[in-house]
């Protein structure tokens, strides 16, 4: 599969603070990639960095093939990219800011972003600054879309918009845009979103990536299983399930225990209902993207991490 | 949006499966029928709001199972109705989870006797009422 983005041990400082710490990621072409992580933990620094805003202090970036460092104007010719300040000059109309727009880029298709502006039917000849903050977004993802760029990447690009808004905004970036074959890599604090829209997550934490996986991937194969012993389970026996191979993480809560596994969950279970301590009951528990994440969140620095 | 389609992103079972089940059911209840098309791509993510990626994936696997065809110009047609090999496979999982409820009771030291005499119990309240004899106790 080939990678729109790849990012590879990426490491960016803030004086002494480390905002991204060996941060390893890769967007298939043609993915909707959600980028999740609790605030701080780097996604915008890693964001200005895959534009080249930001050069690596180690490690490297490449986007669509594109390294960063080395040749960011390939990078930002061929990126739409849609911040999530709006950062549209108000005092112009919309056909100003087109004319600025196609002064300012190598390649513009002005038919391309007038379909846009019609699919979200916004007032054509308006003033930006009489927008409403939700058109503002879809201006700005329609301007993003001019220089016909293969890879859109959007920070946050729904904060700050009404739910219906946000719909509409989402619904559009997924027929017509992602439909039309684009990769969009998009950062997010709205799980409920991401969930509805990527196909792929990846979520960081500490500028380091905790999971980076296809969503539906995820829900298949990361469930709880939830154990429920006769008698108090003996340390030595919490021990052995935790090295289980596909045991990602252990908590226990009297005769409870709950594993956060990875892989055939099922046979998992066979194995533990085959060892030599009575079960009451073993149940396994579906996880949805809140769940995940949460479960991510709670590990420790020692907990595992998995970029496969 | 086809009404036999109700997709829930929040739920821990993945968006795919979630479409392949619900298209084999309305196959299964006959609410789709060989020869009619199912949406473009493109159109049921714009319903749905959902990556078209994970439409293609069920539409995949759909195909895989036999039960669609892709073809060029045409669309997505559905090619096979499900004729009870679904009743069949719920038959078939229905005597399974009599054998784990068996297992079940014995782990929790229920015995042979009280299983049975609670299965019959149960059988004889589930059809007394639907013989509509509901004085019985």
């Amino acid at each position: 599969m080939a990678a729109a983005i790849e990012i590879e041990h990426l490491i960016i400082n803030y004086g002494a603070h480390r905002a991204v710490d060996g941060l390893t990621l890769t967007v298939p072409v043609g993915a909707i990639f959600g980028f999740l992580g609790p605030n701080g933990a780097g996604k915008t620094t890693t964001i200005k960095t895959l534009l080249g805003l930001r050069s690596p202090d180690g490690g490297s970036a490449r986007v669509l093939g594109y390294d960063v460092a080395s040749q960011s104007l390939d990078v930002r010719a061929r990126v739409g990219y849609v911040s999530e300040v709006n950062s549209l000059y108000d005092s112009l109309t919309i056909p100003q800011l087109c004319a600025f727009c196609r002064a300012v880029n190598r390649t513009w298709n002005q038919a391309v972003v007038d379909r846009y502006i019609q699919v979200f039917g916004l007032p054509a000849r308006a003033r930006v600054g009489r927008l409403s903050k939700g058109m503002k977004s879809q201006l700005a993802l329609s301007l993003a879309l001019g220089s016909n760029p293969d890879l859109l990447i959007l920070d946050e690009p729904t904060s700050g918009l009404d739910p219906l808004a946000r719909h509409e905004f989402l619904n559009k970036l997924v027929a017509e845009i992602a439909a039309a074959g684009k990769t969009i890599f998009f950062s997010s604090h709205l799980l409920s979103e991401v969930e509805a829209v990527a196909d792929w997550v990846g979520i960081i934490r500490h500028g380091k990536v905790v999971v980076c996986d296809e969503l539906d991937h995820l829900k298949q194969t990361q469930k709880v299983l939830k154990l429920t012993y006769a008698e108090l389970p003996l340390p030595a026996e919490l021990e052995a399930l935790r090295a289980l191979p596909t045991v990602m993480s252990l908590s226990q809560e009297g005769r409870t225990v709950r594993l956060l596994a990875h892989g055939d969950v099922a046979a998992l279970a066979e194995a533990i209902q085959a060892r030599p301590y009575a079960l009451r009951d073993v149940d396994t528990v579906d996880l949805n993207l809140e769940d995940l994440f949460l479960e991510y969140m709670k590990e420790g620095e020692h907990g595992p991490e998995r970029t496969d | 949006m086809p009404q036999w389609l109700d997709v829930n992103p929040r739920s821990g079972v993945p968006l795919y499966v979630q479409l392949v089940e619900q298209i084999k059911h309305a196959l299964e209840i006959g609410a789709l029928q060989p020869g009619e098309q199912l949406p473009t791509v493109r159109q049921l993510a714009s319903e749905l709001t959902i990556a078209p990626n994970t439409i293609v994936k069920a539409y995949d696997e759909l195909a895989r199972l036999g039960l669609i065809e892709s073809k060029a110009g045409v669309g997505t047609i559905v090619v096979m109705n499900l004729n009870g090999t679904l009743r069949q496979q719920q038959r078939a999982a229905f005597f399974e989870r009599v054998q784990a409820l068996i297992r079940d009771a014995a782990h929790l030291e229920i015995d042979e006797e009280q299983v049975r005499s609670a299965f019959d119990a149960a059988l004889r309240r589930f059809y007394h009422v639907a013989q509509g004899e509901e004085g019985a106790k």
